[in-house]
């Protein structure tokens, strides 16, 4: 909650002083060619010596289970105290995630970023013990990342653009939440499962690769991401490697405002191991025991990792000059879960977008007349 | 007779000094006003020939004799869209002053949007395309809007850097400092 109490203040912070220099924005400058959908982690770079900042608000719905392709209901597995059953199955799960993030631009072609948030997951849960909603809240991890752009075919209206990202997950998430609204007081204060926990517990490095190409009114582009989980955590765990691809297209369809559409893939690994709680106290195990079977399908770490497509619709607007807002609704197209687990119903993000120049920003002081006409 | 012709000679060359310092002033004051570069050396603009968009090559050495705004445009470019309007008001306000617009589209494919945004805006000066960037590139253009003022002399009196109202008093009062 400090930290992003701090990236909270901090953005205010610049905002406020920052204001002066928003004095003249009547020039297009080096990224005209650079347009991409906001919800894409690395989108949206900022002009050279500014600030962007961006406040993003998502819903994820998920709605029953799933094993391979195959769509299972929660009574495939339970409740019930049977081997190959769980005491406890999830129906479906709420989530909603607060993002912020902050970026700047040092040079045209480099650029640094700072991106976190705070997630609440409710899970609907049946059990042996009766019906309820397991919840966790927190901060997520904060991923830190430099965007380097090392291609581009014109400074002004690039065609074609290649950009290297290269980053850091830092584990601001929390791993270690309690169950609290179990309706067996002994299973209440115990470790809620992986996928309640909002972080990893773990520095992850991150690699991604993104091409961009413009061809007025029209830009698309690929952008490919990895979080690395080479370490791990307190908890004696890892969480599984993670590999989005994301393709887009976005059309111009007014001065103000532009539709795009997006395919989303993205590939995971499952967990390496229980959590040490699990192995020395039996948490997430039947009668607290570590030899007993899995209480939920969520506890076991094989559980976790899959292939999934996703299909984004989405409309940008910008409102005033140096404001952008997006909404997007991604839809599930593929989904192949190591299962069961929870499978994707929809998600709908609302993305608000502010770009702030300082004093050094061309849109504050101009472009410097060139030397070799005699200025 | 001497003292008198002395006398005389000194009010005359005082009075022009004063006058030229004025000028000058007044022109330094128009270009500070309009947020225009001035050159340390006059040099020639560079010449070019591009096609109109009725496609009829045009020439920048055709405007001899003439203050010429060169301005540096794109479809896709906000800021240069709504300066378009004001440069037609400058056009026809002092066009007959020997003042010329001219404004180079640096638009790749889009002949059928700049026809549209022409007949918009009712624009009647010379709207050139450059989409080979040729000219751009000659002109060191690194965003739009960028304007260079042309003196009639045809040498580079200025650079402007984004968006302008060119109809503005101060803009008529540069131009016609820039056309004496």
């Amino acid at each position: 909650m400090f930290l992003f109490r701090f990236i909270f203040c901090s953005i205010l912070f610049i905002l406020i002083t920052a204001t002066n220099a928003a004095a003249y924005i009547g020039l297009c400058c080096a990224h005209c060619g650079g347009n991409m959908p906001l919800n894409i982690m690395g989108g949206g770079i900022p002009e050279t010596h500014e600030y962007r900042f961006k406040i993003s608000e998502m819903y994820m719905s998920m709605d029953s289970l799933r094993d391979g392709t195959d769509e299972k209901n929660y009574s495939d597995y339970g409740p019930s105290t049977a081997r190959d059953k769980y005491r406890g199955v999830p129906k479906s799960m709420d989530s909603y995630m607060t993002m912020l993030g902050g970026a700047y631009s040092f040079t045209d072609n480099f650029a640094g970023m700072i991106m976190g948030g705070y997630v609440r997951n409710t899970m609907e849960m049946t059990t042996t013990a009766g019906d309820y909603d397991m919840f966790s809240q927190g901060l997520t991890d904060t991923k830190l990342i430099g965007k380097y752009r090392l291609y581009h075919d014109d400074n002004l209206a690039p065609t074609k653009q290649l950009s290297a990202v290269a980053g850091v997950a830092v584990p601001t998430g929390r791993i270690t939440i309690k169950n609290t609204n179990h309706p067996t007081g002994t299973m209440r204060g115990k470790l809620l499962p992986f996928g309640m926990q909002p972080g990893s517990g773990t520095w992850d490095p991150i690699f991604g690769l993104t091409y961009q190409k413009a061809a007025d009114p029209f830009w698309m582009g690929a952008n490919f991401m990895t979080t690395q989980r080479w370490w791990l955590n307190d908890q004696d765990y890892k969480k599984g490697s993670e590999y989005t691809l994301d393709l887009y297209v976005m059309r111009q369809f007014n001065e103000k405002a532009l539709a795009s559409f997006q395919l989303n893939g993205k590939a995971w690994g499952d967990y390496s191991d229980q959590p040490k709680a699990g192995k020395e106290n039996g948490d997430c195990h039947a009668m607290l025991n570590s030899t007993k079977d899995w209480m939920t399908p969520l506890c076991d770490p094989t559980n976790y990792g899959g292939v999934n497509l996703h299909a984004t619709m989405g409309v940008q607007f910008q409102p005033a000059p140096l404001h952008v807002a997006e909404l997007n609704l991604s839809i599930p197209l593929y989904q192949n879960l190591k299962g069961p687990q929870m499978q994707s119903d929809f998600m709908l993000r609302l993305t608000y977008y502010l770009e702030v120049p300082t004093k050094k920003s061309r849109r504050y002081k101009g472009f410097s007349a060139p030397k070799q006409l005699g200025f | 007779m001497k003292r008198i012709i002395f006398y005389f000679w000194l009010f005359a060359s005082t009075t022009f000094l004063f006058l030229g310092a004025n000028s000058a002033k007044a022109h330094q004051e128009s270009f500070k006003a309009m947020g225009v570069v001035q050159p340390r050396n006059e040099l020639p603009a560079p010449n070019f020939t591009l096609q109109n968009s009725n496609g009829n090559s045009v020439s920048l050495s055709d405007f001899k004799g003439k203050a010429v705004l060169l301005n540096f445009w794109a479809t896709w470019c906000v800021p240069c869209k709504k300066e378009l309007p004001s440069m037609q008001k400058l056009y026809e306000a002092l066009k007959l002053d020997g003042v010329e617009v001219i404004a180079i589209s640096i638009d790749r494919d889009k002949q059928k949007r700049i026809h549209q945004y022409i007949n918009d805006y009712k624009l009647t000066f010379p709207v050139l395309l450059d989409p080979s960037q040729k000219v751009r590139k000659d002109y060191f253009i690194l965003g739009l809007p960028t304007s260079y003022l042309i003196g009639a002399d045809g040498k580079l009196k200025g650079f402007i850097s984004g968006e302008r109202e060119w109809d503005s008093t101060a803009s008529k009062k540069l131009f016609s400092t820039l056309v004496q």
